[in-house]
């Protein structure tokens, strides 16, 4: 099972309904293992850089800056997530071909080993959140990756809850304003 | 022209594991040939044998991407900051 705690999935199911009726996209970042905030990023896709129902981009400058955070704080990249507007909370074919870097090079470890790939779909009522592994694939007989789901267990909270790592984020944040 | 190239994760290996690399060039493709001869291999990685910027690669300068300014042949000022980043999208 993986824990996450619950304010972190209705964050991003909050996201994919405000970004109706285009995809949204972002990273959960954890600290020592846990995830513990939601950074929603850009959807650049489609003709017009701002979003596209079929499809997501990141925002390479956003990305860049979440990169540079975690490199700072020692913050891990927990996540990747995304949402399908019309189709399951599953990876889908692009999915599965970009999550290798070249895309669709399945024979490599994944770009992100480490991360999981939360897909939020809102094709359902409540929306379905669910999160998956995609790793290198088995044989090169095989067209497909290999793809794994991880039961989420949403938590309400738990002890390893990086409290003091949230607040001084949150304290810091306020003193920026 | 001495410029700092900021290295994602996904391609760092490239890079023997640097965040950073310094490079020098007039132009991002000079930078790109610059790094290639440290670190052979690392331009597949990037570009293909025509020279053209992989579709799935952003590379910024500053903070503009250089599809917006003049490709591989944009030129470069002294203390520019490239980043170089696989595009991170889906379906
Ligand atoms: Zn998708």
């Amino acid at each position: 099972m993986l824990k996450i705690p619950r304010a972190i999935v209705e964050e991003m199911v909050a996201h994919a309904r405000e970004a109706m009726p285009n995809e949204a996209c972002g990273m959960v970042h954890a600290q020592g293992g846990v995830p513990f905030e939601v950074h929603r990023v850009k959807n650049i896709a489609g003709d017009e850089k701002s979003g596209s129902p079929f499809r997501y981009e990141m925002d390479p400058m956003q990305q860049l800056r979440l990169e540079a955070q975690r490199d700072e704080t020692g913050e891990t990249l927990f996540a990747i997530y995304h949402s399908h507007v019309g189709s399951e909370a599953r990876p889908s074919p692009t999915d599965e071909r970009q999550a290798f870097f070249p895309p669709g090079e399945f024979d490599r470890d994944p770009a992100y080993p480490n991360t999981f790939y939360i897909l939020v779909s809102l094709a359902s009522e409540p929306p379905e959140v669910r999160a998956w592994r995609v790793l290198k694939r088995t044989s090169p007989d095989e067209t497909r990756p290999v793809v794994i789901e991880e039961p989420i267990e949403r938590a309400r909270w738990w002890p390893q809850w990086p409290w003091r790592c949230w607040m001084r984020r949150w304290t810091g944040r306020l003193r920026h304003r | 022209m001495a410029v700092q190239v900021h290295v994602t994760s996904v391609i760092r290996n490239a890079v023997g594991g640097q965040r950073k690399v310094s490079a020098d060039g007039g132009s991002v493709r000079e930078v790109l040939a610059d790094i290639e001869a440290k670190y052979p291999g690392f331009k597949a990685q990037v570009m293909d044998e025509q020279g053209q910027l992989h579709r799935f690669v952003n590379i910024y300068l500053n903070d503009e991407d250089i599809r917006y300014l003049q490709g591989a042949d944009t030129i470069l000022s002294d203390g520019d900051e490239m980043s170089i980043l696989p595009a991170l999208a889906g379906g």
